[in-house]
């Protein structure tokens, strides 16, 4: 029997499934990889509405616990954020590829509606246009590394005909379209490729490699969400970090 | 002929359709439609997908009818296009059941290019409507894509528009 919802408490209820949804992925109770009860299931199971439902599941999203795959269903995720790791340096710091001379190869540049949970990890709604970059990134012509920028519409119409081959992101939105970006977050994980990933970055399918999702924001919006699959071998991180004030 | 209107006046922004890339699969073309066509309070119509390549260029349009045959090869058979009273078609009544089951479900993997109609046939901005009348009513198209100097896509003309321009000649005998 489950836990029902304490419609007494100050807190809100979707806040209130979150965290009691949260809690069974922490204790393994859903294990990694299972998929999770529908929408209408957990509708039924805590006598909530389906917007209750949807909010929980989206804050669970967009902080890792799940992800969500569009016609398949919400899945648990192999990621578990621990509390207490979040850090703050310069961005400098953050650009891992520094230092190193890449090749670049634009293999998508063009427009299309978020799918999976890309709506949840841009912050858009799930009917708006985005900007998808798709980039390939060799070193003395050996590839290393694969990234996929999503990008809403709106903020940056014009980096459609910009030459993202050889002008990073961050620098076309900084120094050419005057939008500062004033927080990134950063999560790295192991992440084991798939057939299309493999192909490109010259890797059997399922091998192990390191997967970089960065959040960019201008103030308050989130204005790209990145995603990095790197060879593991070709990269080592280095984070400095300084207390501030 | 029409009192000199063109494409220009009469053609809807691009972004008022749902754009995908070529790779998206049948499935998630789907979930695509329902979120950002069937559960909006006005539904546009014709609802139409377009589709682009990876340098944004249209290759092709979706529409509901493009997704039922894909996922049904059964529904592939060519069918007449006079809508006159057609007896009853024996061989798939028998399958009415069985259509749209387990099969359906994994023809959904498909990529989207291989049942979209080609964008094949387009107009300028500054051509007049009814060139756009003739390519539409020729190529059987509900929807023509506008294209400035043979490569950007800068719109669509309906062919809700063009007729009503085009009707509207003959009833208050301009041109």
């Amino acid at each position: 029997m489950e836990r029902p919802l304490d419609r007494e408490k100050s807190q809100k209820l979707y806040v209130q499934l979150f965290e009691l949804l949260r809690g069974k992925i922490e204790t393994g109770e859903w294990a990694v990889s299972t998929q999770i009860p529908t929408e209408e299931e957990l509708c039924k199971i805590y006598d909530v509405s389906k917007a209750t439902v949807r909010l929980a599941i989206l804050e669970l999203v967009r902080q890792g616990y799940l992800t969500r795959q569009q016609g398949k269903g919400t899945f648990v995720c192999k990621r578990i954020i621990p509390e207490g790791l979040t850090m703050s340096t310069s961005f400098k710091e953050l650009m891992l590829e520094a230092g190193i001379v890449f090749s670049t190869q634009t293999l998508a540049q063009t427009v299309m509606m978020p799918t999976d949970d890309i709506d949840v990890k841009l912050n858009v709604p799930e009917d708006k246009h985005i900007i998808y970059i798709k980039r390939l990134r060799a070193v003395e012509n050996e590839p290393v590394l694969l990234q996929e920028a999503y990008i809403p519409y709106n903020i940056c119409p014009q980096l459609l005909a910009d030459d993202i081959a050889s002008n990073s992101l961050f620098e076309l939105f900084e120094k050419k379209y005057g939008i500062k970006i004033t927080k990134i977050t950063d999560f790295i994980e192991l992440a084991y490729i798939n057939k299309d990933e493999g192909k490109l970055l010259d890797m059997k399918e399922g091998s192990p490699a390191l997967l970089l999702e960065q959040h960019f924001y201008a103030g308050e919006t989130q204005v790209i969400y990145m995603r990095t699959i790197k060879r593991p071998e070709r990269f080592r991180f280095y984070i400095e970090l300084e207390r501030k004030g | 002929m029409s009192n000199g209107k063109t494409v220009k006046e009469l053609m809807l922004d691009v972004f008022e359709f749902p754009h995908i890339p070529y790779w998206f699969s049948i499935r998630q073309a789907i979930g695509i439609i329902k979120k950002s066509l069937l559960t909006k309070e006005k539904c546009l119509q014709p609802m139409a997908v377009l589709v682009f390549d990876e340098k944004y260029n249209l290759v092709g349009t979706v529409s509901f009818k493009n997704i039922l045959r894909g996922l049904e090869p059964r529904f592939l058979k060519p069918t007449s296009k006079a809508q006159g009273h057609v007896e009853d078609d024996s061989g798939l009544s028998l399958l009415w059941d069985t259509l749209f089951n387990k099969e359906s479900r994994e023809m959904a993997e498909k990529p989207i290019s291989e049942v979209m109609t080609p964008a094949k046939h387009f107009v300028a901005p500054d051509d007049p409507v009814t060139k756009a009348a003739y390519l539409m009513v020729h190529n059987d198209l509900a929807l023509l894509p506008v294209l400035e100097n043979n490569k950007k896509f800068v719109g669509l003309v309906r062919m809700i528009e063009v007729f009503d321009e085009l009707s509207n000649n003959i009833l208050e005998g301009r041109g």
